[in-house]
């Protein structure tokens, strides 16, 4: 099997993300699939730091470093500017790391997904506050280290999807860079839907998940395969599309090693794994419940 | 100084971040390197299976994959079709799903190879050096090839009026047709390689006299002295060895035998006799001391022998030949049991006494194996040196069945492939290492993640009800498309087959592909080692940078 991904490159090398990193990667993936007419929008996060620091800038596009909370708000901004100048054919591209969305960025991005405002925005997510230092955030995971969770954090992962979906936007989704041929579907899909358009890319942080870095994409390969982070899309908040479903079995073996080889997850016991499991697969059960939903929508 | 309203409203970047050469916080290095594929490894004349797979994957043409496969191996279309395949048992995909049908690829191979006329360009005969091998089987053939593709040219003697040993002497054709036998063996001829039948060391010609003339041997003798029966009754003339009946069948002569027939023994032999009396119209019956799990016979003839219901008397051994009015009329046999392992593996059989019974039969054919027969060789010239093919005497060399016993034909050919290496070596007085001895790829190396589970497709196969009465061939091979999806399933082990993950995967753009190939960017690796892992196949380490 060979990925036909676009050869355009729209990023550059000498960027300043740590060895091994997720994040850089989606970015990567997601401008060759998005092309030279976008417009990147970055709140405070890693990426603010990856694109480097002034006056350099790692990708070939023009990108906007704007404050933490505000990548709904100025995304809508952004485009109501090119709309008045008539700059129709440009993709404004919301790029936010999960604090920025989950937490502090909730409500701009609520507010512009109310408005069907005219953007993609994209929460790679890595699960903490990576930029300042690993801290918790709202996505990070029950029973995860961080270092304001030294034990474990205690408070399930934020269901991100859910919220967006019952905004009823055109289009929601969840990516993989493990799957680069569905995560640039996913981009290209989004770019040609008109209205608020959300993505949700679990991305793996070597240096925060305490692993190593060559095992990058295939921790995140694992989260889809297990069930942990399946993939799916969702159009106008109702018709759930899940992807890639012969690749996912939300069985035991794989969700221990998808934990086991993160050090972020070495404080767990065999009662905290055990519950862990049940979640994964309670959840997985809510979204295929969900996908059956389909039918009643269809009648 | 610029007035603020002449700055731009906020700082804008103007340049890229290539400046910065992230090369240098790399502690490891990732490098593309080819491994062992272990089908190329296991097989014994070295063929370059991955390779040629991959030659077809990329769709580079059927006469650049005949090249490559017939630089070790000149007899892909009879190894296609007789090969044990060793290659297809050590097969990573065989962890996976199924092994690759490596074989009848190869034997797709050889059979375009001969109906095109495929030819190989030789470089001119050194006509300085005379070198005779005794025996045009496979081991001599080979030897004879490969000599010829380093310059030399050899003169074979052989015995027969037929060339090819036990391939035009004892396979039957229903599994290896005689023209596709000859036609192999006459590109070789036609390289420029003298022949001399009929002519039989130590009868026409002394093995003294050979070597004063040559000063170089390689003897390919084979193993064809049938191990005597030696029990009451075995001199009876309807007792007929295997391979004599074998050797009669394919010389086309007609060979009186019974209505049953009784054939003991468990190999190649023993089946192929077996399956030629079903064809001439009679009821053949094998009985073997031993189990069918121990049968030396290879695997698909044994599948073969159950489907066309040949009938297996197992644990049994012959005792003694009952003849009445000088006719046989049964065998006596005795009932085994599975004793101890020995040191080859195999559990030996012991007698259950008191458990004599009878086979009705009335002809026999024994197949209990073959000696070598070094009668005409004064002094023991087949003391072969440990895993050579070198013996004890300046300038002769030994191989194939003739120095193992009774092998396979690959294995043959990999002895006469060694022989022409180490006579040249001999001649030129150079000393060149025979191989690589790295390790293989295994299939924990793999990334599976990449791979579909896809089932192997069969080879054409005549139906069981065409095939009984005749000596057609029963296996057919493939058409283009089962070559293609066939040759798609293959994991090509250690070696990169431009499947791109490596470029795309990589978080830093390090990958750059030029003209086809890949390369590193070094400035800018952080050596994470995602390629690493990524990479399916293997075809990339991971070194530790030198500090
Ligand atoms: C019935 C049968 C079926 C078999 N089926 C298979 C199979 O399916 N797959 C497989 O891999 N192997 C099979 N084998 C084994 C295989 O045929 C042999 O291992 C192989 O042919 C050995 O090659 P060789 O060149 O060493 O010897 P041979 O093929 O035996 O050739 C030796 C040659 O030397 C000649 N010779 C002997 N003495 C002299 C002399 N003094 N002077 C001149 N010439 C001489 C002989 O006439 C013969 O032509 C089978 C064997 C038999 C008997
Ligand atoms: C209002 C405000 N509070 C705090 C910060 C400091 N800060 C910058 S980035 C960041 C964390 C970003 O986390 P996340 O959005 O998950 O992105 P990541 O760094 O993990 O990529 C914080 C707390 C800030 N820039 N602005
Ligand atoms: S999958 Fe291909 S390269 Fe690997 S062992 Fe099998 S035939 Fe050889
Ligand atoms: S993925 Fe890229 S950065 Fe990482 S080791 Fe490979 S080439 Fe280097
Ligand atoms: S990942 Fe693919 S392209 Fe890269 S070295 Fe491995 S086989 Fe070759
Ligand atoms: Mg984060």
């Amino acid at each position: 099997m060979k990925f036909t991904i676009p050869q355009e490159e729209n990023m550059h090398p000498g960027h300043l993300a740590c060895p091994g990193c997720g994040g850089a990667l989606a970015m990567r993936l997601a401008l060759k699939a998005l092309g030279k007419k976008t417009m990147v929008v970055l709140p405070a996060c890693c990426w603010s730091i990856i694109n480097g620091p002034f006056p350099y800038s790692a990708v070939k596009v023009p990108l906007f470093h704007t404050a933490f909370e505000t990548a709904g708000s100025v995304s809508s901004g952004i485009k109501a500017a090119l709309d008045i100048l008539g700059k129709k054919d440009i993709t404004v591209l919301a790029w936010a790391g999960d604090g920025g969305t989950f937490d502090i960025g909730l409500q701009a991005l609520s507010a512009a997904a109310e408005r069907n405002d005219d953007f993609i925005y994209v929460c790679y997510d890595n699960e903490a506050y990576m930029n300042t230092g690993i801290q918790r955030s709202s996505a990070t995971p029950w029973g995860a280290w961080s270092s304001t969770t030294p034990a474990a954090k205690e408070e399930p992962k934020k269901n991100i999807m859910d919220i967006m979906v019952a905004h009823r936007i055109p289009y929601a989704a969840t990516a993989s860079v493990s799957y680069p041929d569905d995560f640039i579907r996913k981009l290209k899909r989004a770019k040609d839907i008109k209205g608020t358009r959300f993505i949700h890319a679990l991305v793996c942080c070597p240096t925060g998940w305490k692993c190593s870095s060559e095992i990058s994409i295939k921790l995140t390969r694992l989260a889809v395969q297990s069930g942990i982070f399946p993939l799916y899309e969702v159009e106008n908040g109702l018709k759930y599309t899940l992807n890639k479903p012969q690749q996912i079995s939300p069985d035991n073996k794989l969700i221990r090693s998808y934990l086991g080889a993160q050090g972020r997850f070495a404080n767990l016991s065999e009662k905290d794994t055990k519950k862990i499991v049940a979640d994964i697969k309670s959840e997985w059960l809510r979204l295929l419940n969900k996908i059956e939903g389909n039918i009643c929508i269809k009648q | 100084m610029k007035q603020v309203f002449q700055l731009p409203p906020w700082a804008i970047s103007t340049e890229s971040t290539l400046y910065n050469k992230t090369g240098s916080w790399r502690n490891y290095r990732p490098v593309y390197r080819n491994r062992i594929p272990p089908c190329n490894n296991a097989c014994p004349s070295g063929e370059k299976i991955q390779q040629y797979i991959d030659i077809l994957n990329q769709e580079e043409g059927l006469y650049k994959a005949w090249k490559l496969l017939t630089q070790d191996n000149p007899f892909p279309a009879v190894c296609g079709r007789v090969c044990f395949h060793p290659c297809e048992n050590s097969c990573n995909r065989s962890d996976y799903d199924e092994p690759i049908n490596i074989h009848t690829i190869e034997r797709f191979i050889g059979d375009i190879g001969l109906n095109e006329g495929f030819k190989w360009r030789l470089p001119r005969v050194n006509k300085k050096y005379k070198i005779a091998i005794i025996g045009a089987g496979p081991a001599g053939l080979s030897c004879a090839y490969h000599l010829r593709r380093r310059g030399y040219q050899s003169t074979i003697f052989e015995a027969d009026n037929k060339l090819g040993g036990l391939l035009s002497q004892g396979i039957p054709s229903y599994r290896l047709p005689q023209d596709i036998v000859q036609a192999e063996i006459a590109r070789i001829i036609k390289s420029d390689v003298k022949i001399h039948s009929n002519t039989a060391i130590g009868n026409e010609y002394d093995f003294d006299k050979l070597l004063k003339e040559y000063k170089t041997v390689f003897i390919a003798i084979g193993a064809h002295k049938e191990k005597k029966l030696g029990i009451p009754g075995a001199e009876h003339p309807s007792v007929i060895p295997a391979l004599e009946f074998l050797y009669q069948l394919c010389a086309g002569k007609r060979v009186k035998i019974g209505q049953r027939v009784g054939i003991i023994g468990g190999g190649n032999s023993a089946l192929d006799a077996a399956r030629s009396v079903l064809r001439l119209g009679k009821k053949p019956i094998v009985i073997y001391r031993r189990t069918e799990n121990e049968m030396p016979a290879i695997l698909d003839e044994i599948q073969e022998a159950k489907e066309e219901q040949i009938e297996f008397v197992f644990l049994a051994a012959p005792e003694r030949i009952i003849i009445r009015n000088n006719k046989i009329v049964s065998l006596e046999c005795i009932k085994m049991k599975l004793g101890q392992a020995d040191k080859t593996g195999r559990r030996q059989p012991i007698p259950i006494k008191g458990s004599d019974f009878k086979v009705g039969v009335d002809t026999i054919i024994p197949a209990i194996g073959e000696e070598v027969d070094t009668s005409f060789i004064p002094g023991s010239f087949l003391k072969v040196l440990d895993d050579t093919v070198s013996t004890n005497y300046e300038g002769v060399f030994a191989g194939g069945d003739a120095v193992t016993g009774p092998k396979t034909v690959v294995d043959a050919i990999g002895a006469g492939k060694k022989a022409a290496h180490l006579i040249h070596c001999y001649l030129r007085q150079v000393c060149l290492p025979v191989g690589a001895s790295e390790k293989p790829v295994v299939f924990e190396d793999l990334n599976t993640a990449y791979f579909e589970h896809e089932t192997r497709i069969p080879s054409g196969k005549l139906p069981l009800s065409s095939r009984l009465k005749t000596f057609a061939e029963v296996y057919q091979g493939y058409e283009k498309p089962q070559l293609k999806q066939e040759c798609s399933r293959c994991f090509s082990c250690g070696v990169c087959n431009k499947c791109d993950n490596c470029f795309v995967f990589c978080p830093d753009m390090s990958v750059n592909k030029r003209a086809g190939k890949y390369e590193f960017d070094y400035d800018y690796c952080k050596g994470c080692g995602v390629c690493v892992l990524e990479c399916p196949r293997n075809a990339i380490g991971l070194v530790q940078e030198e500090r």
